[in-house]
């Protein structure tokens, strides 16, 4: 009995893996047949299988255990963007000290104005937190999401809403206010949306990418030395 | 082929030495361990860079799907999007393209007054 019960569940992986796999191939596909940017993959395989989650009255929980390999992916997917960084590291070593005071600038902003916006706004603490993380990677926002009393499938959907604006009006948006170096535009993404906007502007040169995964990494390590001290301190100045 | 396996096997490793600093350490999240190794290995050539280039690109153009499991969760927030929905979208739309405008201004002022010295340095010479 207990085997058969592992076996279907093992089949129920597979099968709603493999769907979610080609939902979002099929966006993708699309994407580049299509060439529009507002067709992101990424947020149509999400409104399509949250319908069909829906429909099928699944709990959430089932149907994100079943395809929690697509989600452990995430921790390699962040340490291959290593290569990248290696890649740039000569670069990145003669600006080090710059782009380490413009990171550090840019998370006590970002905390900081959402923070401010989130508790005068809604005013729910564990929303503020999510919210203030959402320029980091997923799988770092996750963990000091939980360690910081914020909610994880708020601050996953944050974060995905934050990659989603800046890898659609991102670029467009920089070089109408005449940002247009590769390395500014590059840092400004990776910043601001991480590797949803890194994987975005990758195709545009390398330079962009490696300055985007330079800039989602140092944030990230910024973001996860700072935000255990900020965040509370900005709820006792904001209280 | 081989090369893939390689690769796996690399990022393995990496994720696998970030998971034990992370766990004797503390600190910092895992996976973050594990990409600066990964980056410290292919800079000393403990990992060949060529064998691992052509998997890094399929894994960058196919890691968002990754994110579709987590994003469907919103399903369970639906009461929170009611209310708040909009409140939402607009703090994390305003710090977005905040967050975007002062990096890539400062970054450009800096990089254009760098350029501009190096000009004027060359001109001296």
């Amino acid at each position: 009995m207990a085997y058969t019960d592992q076996l279907l569940s093992v089949g129920m992986s597979t099968l709603l893996i493999v769907c979610t796999l080609g939902i979002y191939q099929f966006f993708a596909l699309m994407q580049s047949k299509v060439k529009a940017i507002w067709l992101n993959p990424l947020l149509f395989s999400i409104i399509v299988i949250s319908a069909g989650v829906i429909y099928l009255k699944m709990p959430f929980k089932e149907y994100f255990g079943h395809t929690q390999l697509l989600t452990s992916l995430i921790e390699p997917a962040v340490v291959a963007l290593g290569f990248p960084l290696y890649q740039h590291l000569n670069t990145i070593k003669r600006q080090l000290s710059t782009l380490l005071l413009l990171f550090t600038l840019g998370v006590f902003i970002v905390i900081s104005v959402s923070m401010i916006l989130t508790v005068w706004l809604i005013a729910i603490p564990e929303v503020a937190v999510s919210l203030s993380l959402k320029s980091v990677t997923t799988p770092i926002a996750l963990s000091l999401a939980d360690a910081l009393n914020g909610n994880a499938s708020i601050t996953a959907f944050a974060i995905i809403l934050a990659g989603f604006f800046g890898a659609m009006f991102g670029p467009a948006w920089l070089n109408f206010i005449n940002v247009r170096s590769a390395e500014a535009q590059g840092s400004a993404i990776g910043a601001a949306s991480h590797s949803l906007g890194t994987a975005t502007i990758n195709k545009i040169s390398y330079q962009h990418s490696a300055y985007g995964s330079l800039a989602l990494i140092l944030s990230a390590i910024i973001t996860a030395i700072v935000s255990p001290f900020l965040i509370p301190f900005m709820f006792y100045c904001l209280s | 082929m081989k090369d893939v396996i390689y690769s796996i096997l690399a990022i393995a490793g990496c994720v696998l030495i970030g998971k034990f600093i992370a766990y004797t350490l503390g600190g910092l999240p895992s996976s973050l361990y594990g990409l600066i190794c990964f980056t410290l290995l292919l800079h000393f050539k403990v990992l060949s860079a060529d064998k691992i280039k052509s998997s890094i690109e399929w894994i960058m153009k196919n890691m968002i799907v990754c994110f579709v499991p987590a994003g469907v969760g919103i399903i369970e927030h639906f009461d929170l999007i009611k209310q708040h929905g909009f409140a939402i979208v607009f703090i994390i739309f305003i710090t977005t393209f905040l967050l975007i405008t002062v990096i890539g201004v400062l970054f450009e002022l800096k990089i254009r007054r760098q350029n501009s010295t190096q000009t004027t340095e060359n001109l001296s010479e």
